[in-house]
């Protein structure tokens, strides 16, 4: 019985100081190990530095990466938001901000505004970020060079000497099956001029937003042990042909909540008889736009 | 005339055993050079040593790209790859070595093209469908994968994957090894027209005197990793000097 007490007890404690957890889960040295592979990604823009991925209390592929590059980033000033697929409310976005909240205990937003850290999985918010805003996006692969050269000891000699001829053979193959570029997520892009780099499975809609970002944007990927990074104001091109320029791509549709025509939208199959209807991906921005009206 | 290529005293060593040792070759552009020997006598190791993929113990290799001679083992390692990308070419004795079987043929050829910064997409398929031509690969082939091609034609399409940048000098490891004589012979037929129509330089090891003489201009017979004989390839074929030469000339098949 006194056990069981101690427990709870203990319990209660934790919402308030860490007794258990150190702030934001990781502890210091390992976050001042990120923090180091953050500044030297920073510091060249889109080369991937090996870090050493800690084991996390989430299975890899649900955002390991992004979770241990925002532990090493976040202060106790700090608001978060998280989103998953753009949204503030699924399994993924709702689970690592509630993890935060109880290891961290900082405050958490939905707008866009108001998060001074934004970890995301495979989504850029709609609304223009702004300077001393850092965005955390979720990787899965962070090679782009890896669906055509397997061999990690070639890849990264082709981009430590700029070998980069194979990465448009994959664009010609798109081009030569469809007609068109058909990569429409992972669509892959040249950063600052050098180092091509895979944006994560971001749509192609989002690559013009990553352009001279005024936020800091950096890059986990938990399982493959890679951090990289795209410092504000930092050029970022899409990769293309010069007969085949690069398109962003836009559903011909309209939001039907908030009839938004610049957003992403996602397709909802609405009943048996296959009508659908197009909403924004963005539920903060689409809400923020129900709410101005 | 300046030579293209001379190799000079090359040495390559796999621990004590001789890989190839004391190797003196010139090649001058248009010429044709065969490299000829049994398994094990070090043909293999000696292209490989002067062609990038192997790094040779000691010796010389000046290429001369643009009028500027270039010792290939002492230059950076960008420049070595941006050479071998370019102005070298290889030829696998398996095609499957050479090419990328889960792109298309059409991509096999277009990758040494983009790789130099050929970012038009028309022209880039006018160039592929010019050097399927030349290949003798039919056009509508175009998009589909090598591993659906024959072994003739998956040779033929690594030559045009090899040659679509001009490159300066070609070598080439058993192009026909594996190959039924029907096979080999369109095969050499296609090579020597390309030769003489491009003018091209080339260095080709094999183990079949009869591919050397039908192409090659000038010969080198390696036993146990050195030269022993070397000369015109007419004169050394039909008068070979050296003991094993002679082995050599009279062990071939007459049909």
């Amino acid at each position: 019985m006194d056990n069981v007490l101690k427990f709870e007890n203990k319990k209660a404690k934790v919402q308030n100081q860490d007794e258990i957890y150190n702030f934001a889960y990781l502890d210091e040295n390992t976050k001042r190990m990120i923090r180091r592979a953050l500044i030297k990604a920073l510091c060249i823009p889109g080369y991937q530095v090996p870090f050493s991925s800690r084991e996390m209390p989430m299975p890899y592929g649900w955002g390991t990466g992004g979770v241990q590059v925002t532990s090493s980033c976040l202060t106790t000033d700090d608001v978060l938001k998280v989103i998953d697929q753009g949204a503030d409310d699924t399994t993924n976005a709702v689970s690592i901000r509630n993890f935060f909240k109880k290891t961290a205990n900082i405050e958490t937003t939905e707008t866009t505004g108001d998060a001074s850290i934004i970890q995301t999985r495979h989504r850029i918010p709609e609304n223009q970020l702004k300077e001393k805003q850092i965005l955390v996006y979720q990787v899965p692969i962070p090679e782009p060079l890896a669906f055509l050269e397997p061999r990690y000891q070639e890849t990264k000699k082709m981009h430590a000497l700029s070998e980069y001829g194979i990465m448009h053979v994959k664009l010609y193959e798109d081009i030569t099956k469809n007609g068109h570029i058909e990569t429409a997520y992972a669509y892959p892009v040249k950063t600052n001029g050098r180092y091509i780099m895979d944006p994560s499975p971001i749509p192609k809609f989002d690559n013009p937003k990553m352009n001279n970002n005024p936020a800091i944007q950096l890059f986990g990927a938990g399982r493959e042990q890679r951090i990289y990074a795209i410092p504000p104001y930092t050029q970022v091109t899409s990769l293309d042909f010069e007969d085949y320029p690069f398109d962003p791509s836009k559903a011909p549709h309209k939001c039907s909540i908030c009839g938004s025509n610049e957003s992403f939208l996602d397709e909802i199959i609405t009943d048996d008889d296959g009508n659908r209807s197009f909403i924004c991906s963005d539920t903060n921005y689409c809400n923020q736009r129900m709410k101005d009206k | 005339m300046e030579p293209i290529l001379s190799v000079q005293n090359l040495n390559k060593y796999y621990g004590d055993q001789v890989g190839c040792k004391n190797m003196n070759m010139t090649l001058y552009p248009g010429e044709v050079v065969g490299v000829v020997g049994e398994s094990g006598s070090g043909k293999t190791t000696f292209i490989n040593s002067i062609s990038g993929n192997l790094n040779p113990d000691s010796g010389k290799i000046l290429i001369n790209t643009n009028n500027e001679i270039i010792n290939f083992l002492e230059i950076s390692e960008s420049l070595k790859r941006l050479l071998i990308r370019t102005e070298l070419a290889f030829v696998h004795q398996n095609p499957r070595d050479g090419l990328r079987l889960d792109v298309s043929a059409g991509g096999n050829i277009s990758e040494r093209l983009m790789s130099i910064g050929q970012r038009n997409y028309g022209n880039i398929r006018q160039t592929i469908f010019k050097w399927l031509d030349k290949v003798e690969i039919d056009k509508s082939r175009v998009d589909d994968f090598p591993r659906t091609f024959s072994g003739g034609m998956l040779q033929r399409l690594q030559i045009a994957k090899n040659l679509v940048t001009s490159p300066k000098i070609i070598f080439m490891d058993e192009p026909t090894g594996g190959l039924d004589v029907s096979v080999q012979a369109k095969i050499l037929d296609l090579l020597r027209k390309l030769v003489r129509e491009l003018n091209l330089s080339v260095v080709i090891v094999s183990h079949d005197l009869a591919v050397i003489r039908l192409l090659a201009d000038k010969i080198i017979v390696m036993k146990n990793g050195e030269a022993v004989e070397t000369g015109l390839c007419d004169q050394v074929l039909d008068d070979p000097q050296h003991s094993y030469t002679q082995l050599l000339v009279s062990s071939v098949l007459q049909v």
